[in-house]
């Protein structure tokens, strides 16, 4: 239990500092910010229960007061603004994350990582997102997507990165490939 | 680490957290159907005027946090200029910044210790799905531990970085940092054991935490 | 190697840590003494170009090392405390390989190098090997090795003995004075430093005392053991 407490804890610590981080600056020469990267590692290493957990915490955290957001945002405006569907899109997303990496467990770790970081951090946290923007500019899916478009490539190479860097977690931690 | 809620006793701090929750969720509701930008003007002013009341730092913080939501307004009023609904664009733009700005006044003008207080009651009832609702007390204090350690250790490691590369560090000290953290996490987690655990707290009076933390 | 600060001024948090400090380095061997808190760790950041001064300049066989970090990882290497703060790589040969590849050198070409280290090293048996597999002695000779494949002029370290059990303090003492680079190493435990030819103690940012190592060694170690007799301490 403790042992739970403190993974998730410490991992949504890393989540926020990760925020606090220039953003790296990929290829294209478009900066990125970390954090979505520290949700899909949350799901992708802790698993899915303590990776949501990790999230959530964030989130509560975030929305109590503290400028824990990338930027230094936080508080209940975050809610209220278009991008709500992505900040609380981060805990399915990294539910899933790990939910992949649990239950594929035989496949080749690099590819198990980065589906997971895939179909969390990108399929499901876009979901989430677009539902949030239909809701907050009044707009249908469709719309609402395209809108979103332009975030994907790069957010496809954080999924990779996410994938790298699980992999290398994994071979040096190998328990928790098995998900303890 | 440093909550945005601002040090003060004005009319909006001694009002009570669950009260100015509450009063927020009504605004949600009566402003979400409004599809005319008038009345949202309006409500607009009206929300400046409430922070002017606080004072001229309650402004700045107000400002300082609509800032990051400025450009997507522009985006937002622009498209919709561009497709021929302005009209359709202002509303969603003016009830961004309104409910936007309300709730960052809530944030505000609540300490951290309130509005905690408040999640707690709301966490209640997780006891009856079998988790110990002090477990989230418990990791927002080591989570707020945490930060300022592992902001020193990935600084620690971005500069090991740069004492052998030109450029800056990349992703890759991520991987030292996380297994750096998940070790911290086993060790935290004895010490938690040896005084007794998460679960020595549940029979203690409620009474709040103690955030000795913050 | 030789490096010089003149008039070098810097504030962190508000907080004056440097004022018109001045130091010509240039002897082969020297150590920097000090409480914790003194400034050690911030001089050996400033000559190593991880921190720029905010007033005055500092040199490294004449260049700007906060500037030019080309020059800054070709001609310095830095040794910090804690080796599971430095370690970057999951196996030994990454790791020492890193700093060759950021020099510029094709992977293959610092593989062979690394092997070649590694094989002058004993160490052949290293190869292949994780790094979290090695011991914290081991760690910590890892990061000197990875610093040492670049092949810097001046090779500074902060406080390395830290958490050494003894006789890993010692091999590395040999090492160190086993090593052809001119060397700065900043410590509170004044017995390392045997052998040094200057010392420099450094009080509060400032030089309280600067010479030959025997004297100052000892008046360092008086007032250090003057300060524990102190009340309030």
């Amino acid at each position: 239990m403790e042992r739970n407490l403190t993974l998730v804890a410490l991992f949504a610590a890393i989540i926020v500092v990760l925020g606090f981080m220039p953003s790296f600056s990929l290829v294209s020469g478009v900066p990125i910010s970390a954090q979505s990267l520290g949700v899909m590692l949350a799901g992708t290493v802790l698993g899915s229960k303590r990776g949501a957990a990790a999230a959530a915490l964030v989130v509560l955290v975030a929305l109590i007061g503290l400028p824990v957001l990338a930027g230094g945002r936080g508080g209940l405006g975050v809610l209220a603004g278009p991008t709500v569907g992505f900040l609380l899109g981060w805990i399915p997303a990294a539910y899933v994350a790990g939910l992949v990496t649990e239950r594929w467990q035989g496949g080749h770790p690099l590819l198990v990582a980065i589906s997971g970081a895939v179909l969390g951090g990108i399929v499901v946290m876009y979901a989430c997102g677009t539902l949030g923007m239909m809701a907050v500019l009044q707009k249908g899916p469709i719309e609402a997507m395209l809108l979103n478009l332009p975030f994907i490539p790069g957010d496809l190479i954080k999924a990779t990165i996410a994938g790298f860097l699980t992999r290398e977690v994994w071979r040096a931690r190998p328990a928790l490939r098995a998900g303890v | 680490m440093l909550g945005l809620a601002l040090p003060g006793t004005s009319w909006a701090h001694r009002l009570p957290a669950g009260a100015k929750l509450a009063a927020l969720a009504l605004v949600v509701l009566v402003l979400l159907p409004v599809a005319h930008p008038l009345p949202l003007l309006g409500a607009a002013g009206l929300v400046a005027l409430l922070y002017a009341t606080l004072g001229p730092r309650a402004l700045a913080a107000g400002a300082r946090m609509l800032r990051p939501l400025l450009w997507f307004v522009g985006v937002i009023l622009l498209y919709h200029l561009a497709v021929g609904e302005a009209l359709l664009g202002a509303v969603i733009s003016l009830r961004i910044l309104v409910l936007v700005g309300l709730a960052n006044l809530v944030t505000l003008t609540t300490p951290l210790t309130e509005i905690t207080a408040v999640a707690e009651r709301l966490f209640g009832p997780l006891r009856h799905l079998g988790l110990n609702p002090r477990a989230p007390a418990l990791a927002i204090a080591l989570f707020l531990r945490f930060v300022p350690v592992l902001q020193t250790r990935a600084g620690a490691l971005a500069e090991a970085w740069r004492a052998r590369s030109p450029r800056r560090a990349g992703p890759r000290i991520l991987v030292p940092m996380m297994l750096g953290t998940l070790d911290d996490a086993e060790h935290v987690a004895e010490a938690l054991r040896a005084r007794g655990g998460v679960a020595a707290g549940k029979d203690r009076p409620e009474g709040g935490t103690k955030w000795n933390a913050i | 190697m030789g490096a010089e600060l003149q008039d070098v001024a810097l504030v962190r948090e508000g907080r004056p840590v440097f004022a018109g400090l001045s130091l010509r380095l240039d002897e082969r061997r020297i150590g920097l003494v000090g409480r914790n808190g003194s400034g050690k760790s911030t001089l050996l950041r400033l000559i190593a170009g991880l921190q720029a001064p905010d007033g005055g300049t500092v040199r490294v066989a004449g260049a700007d090392l906060a500037r030019d970090r080309r020059a800054a990882i070709r001609s310095v290497g830095i040794l910090f405390q804690n080796p599971d703060h430095q370690i970057i790589f999951p196996t030994v040969e990454e790791e020492l390989a890193f700093g060759l590849e950021q020099l510029g050198q094709p992977r293959a070409e610092a593989r062979a190098a690394v092997a070649a280290l590694l094989a002058g090293q004993g160490l052949t048996a290293w190869v292949g090997r994780s790094t979290s597999s090695l011991s914290q002695g081991q760690r910590q000779l890892l990061c000197l090795l990875a610093v040492l494949a670049m092949k810097p002029g001046l090779l500074l370290l902060d406080e390395p003995y830290t958490g050494l059990d003894m006789p890993t303090a010692l091999r590395l003492q040999r090492r160190l004075a086993g090593l052809d680079q001119q060397v700065i190493l900043a410590t509170h435990q004044p017995e390392t430093l045997a052998g040094f030819d200057r010392v420099i103690w450094l009080e509060a940012g400032q030089v309280a005392m600067d010479g030959a190592a025997g004297p100052v060694l000892e008046a360092y170690r008086a007032e250090m053991e003057r300060l524990a007799g102190a009340a309030g301490c």
